[in-house]
């Protein structure tokens, strides 16, 4: 027993030290045009396709994301996060600007055909 | 689930919190960092318990704990204190059955956080903690034996006695429905589907238990296998009736072998991991450019997952030489016999995958619950609570915590498999037999992080 309790304390030791060191470190993916200017995602909706299809983009903590849309039928984007935003567009162009004030995986997907448009990885 | 939103129109942003199944935003990924630690850790703890520790084996069911004391023994086999627990769990009972039957089909209807929260997540740690809390509080349990003593008969015995053969297969195809409904069926939060489901679960439940007796809830009801398997990692036994304080791992051992054991635990595990699976990028996008067929591929991907977890152990397991004369069945017997020991890796994965999830969606049925009629009322009190968010706001720290869990477990199930490869492998087998096992635990818990680090 006392061996496995030691294999185990270290091993968790590890891991979290290794947790640790990655938290010490900026995170550097998608941070460059997003911290300050936002992060601006181009979405067409046309003929109940949509682009981009479930793509992951990488946005900072409380940045705007704003909505370029580009639609042949007017819809609606749900965004799966905590607060539970939701966008209505009409068809056309139109622009539309949201915060996501809390760390995770958040889905934007479109109602309709249930389409996922993207996973905002938010940290 | 169009239906859902339709109805929600008009609500208010917080009342369609849930609008996607059951959750808001998911866990983010582990860092990379992690990811490798906890893969180089799973494999350097396999070899070191392999070679570093005992010989013979140590764990023995008919020996090992020590009794409870004196007063927790008479308080836990104490009528009142049974009567207690069935209420609790009638009227646990009652209140779904009132929200399913007259709530609102709105997912602030508290029916779908009590179900794939409290009960389908919650059992986890409850079980953990305090055993198998769900036989004790088994409603369905509590209506049959009722039934029984009305007219006379004998709650354990039924019609016809249950058929060793069938164990824990009922099981494991019921807990295959519920995680179909679950995460497959696009009805999860769909009132009418989701008591349509629990109504024909309460139906096979009644008729089993009238049929076969208190073992079918045993062996056949899902929620109950799950919770007692997972019971089995609690400090909380039972031998002959006297109530005994073990360690989780000689507790594990005592776990009965029965066929379907192997079944059960790998759609437990294989449900999980294809739960992480489903919302990764690659699968969404995948399923997206192949939308006509995506309900399909979501169904074979889950029996995929499930079949595939069940095969990558059984080979593990039969890739030894066996002594005919201790397995009289061979090694065909031996998945079954080494099933106790995927236990901790299934439990600590799923812990990892659903933590978060289990605190803030838990916050947020406890403040649902306080309304279940939802028309505003505060009927526990619960209802102007806030959720507390700090796990999604500590990425960092619940990483690491879901990286510890899915190694803690891997030791265990490593200790576990090594002490029962001990005690049924020929001597010159002992070392070698166990490496093919090894290697499927292995690949279970580094699976089990990829899918943490990837989706």
């Amino acid at each position: 027993m006392p061996h496995i309790m030691t294999v185990a304390v270290f091993a968790c030791v590890v891991a979290l030290g290794a947790g640790c060191g990655s938290e010490s470190e900026p995170s550097n993916a998608g941070a460059g045009d997003s911290v300050n200017s936002g992060t601006t995602i181009d979405v067409t909706y046309q003929d109940g396709k949509v682009s981009p299809s479930g793509e992951r983009v990488q946005v900072a903590l409380d940045s705007q994301v704003t909505f370029n849309i580009d639609a042949d039928a007017p819809g609606e984007l749900h965004v799966h996060s905590a607060a539970g935003d939701e966008i209505e567009f009409d068809a056309g162009k139109s622009e539309h600007t949201l915060t996501v004030e809390q760390p995770g995986i958040v889905e934007v997907e479109l109602h309709g055909p249930d389409l996922v448009v993207v996973q905002l990885e938010v940290e | 689930m169009p239906s859902l939103l339709t109805s929600a129109q008009g609500m208010s942003t917080q009342d369609r919190l849930l609008a996607h199944g059951l959750g808001g935003a998911k866990d983010l990924p582990i860092s990379t960092e992690l990811a490798i630690a906890g893969a180089v850790a799973a494999l350097t703890i396999s070899f070191t318990v392999l070679i570093v520790t005992w010989r013979t084996p140590r764990y023995d069911a008919a020996t090992s704990g020590r009794p409870a004391p004196a007063w927790l023994q008479a308080l836990v086999d104490s009528t009142a204190f049974t009567v207690l627990l069935r209420a609790v769990g009638l009227a646990i009972f009652c209140y779904l059955g009132w929200v399913a039957i007259f709530g609102q089909d709105l997912l602030i209807n508290p029916f779908f956080g009590i179900l794939y929260v409290l009960l389908w997540v919650g059992l986890v740690p409850a079980s953990l903690v305090l055993g198998p809390i769900w036989r004790a509080l088994s409603p369905l349990r509590t209506i049959s034996t009722g039934f029984a003593k009305l007219i006379g008969s004998d709650p354990r015995r039924g019609v016809l006695t249950y058929p060793d053969r069938l164990g824990y297969w009922p099981a494991a195809l019921g807990l295959l429905a519920f995680v179909w409904l679950e995460l497959v069926s696009g009805q999860s939060a769909e009132l009418s589907s989701t008591r349509l489901w629990c109504a024909a679960y309460v139906a096979v439940m009644l008729v089993g238990g009238a049929v076969f007796g208190s073992d079918f809830f045993a062996r056949g009801d899902p929620f109950e296998v799950y919770s007692s398997l997972v019971a089995k990692l609690s400090i909380w036994g039972r031998r002959d009736g006297v109530l005994l304080v073990r360690s989780p791992l000689a507790n594990l051992d005592s776990l009965r072998t029965r066929p379907g054991l192997v079944a059960v635990v790998a759609v437990l595990f294989g449900s999980t991991a294809f739960d992480s699976f489903k919302d990764s990028s690659v699968w969404v996008r995948f399923t997206q450019q192949h939308l006509g067929t995506s309900y399909l591929l979501n169904n074979l991907a889950l029996v995929g997952f499930c079949v595939g977890v069940g095969l990558i152990f059984a080979v593990g397991c039969v890739a030894t030489g066996v002594d005919r004369e201790r397995i009289p069945r061979g090694r065909s017997a031996l998945p079954d016999l080494f099933a106790h020991s995927v236990v901790p890796i299934v439990v600590g994965y799923i812990v990892a995958h659903y933590f978060s999830y289990l605190v803030e969606f838990g916050q947020q049925t406890l403040i649902l619950m306080s309304d279940p009629m939802s028309n505003g009322n505060d009927l526990l009190g619960t209802g102007d609570l806030t959720i507390n968010y700090w796990l999604s706001y500590h990425p960092s720290f619940l990483a690491s915590a879901k990286v510890a869990a899915v190694i803690l477990g891997h030791v265990v199930g490593v200790v576990a498999a090594h002490d029962r490869a001990l005690r049924l492998l020929p001597r010159h087998h002992q070392v070698t037999g166990q490496l093919s096992l090894l290697a499927a635990m292995v690949a279970f818990t580094v699976g089990g992080l990829y899918l943490l680090f990837s989706s």
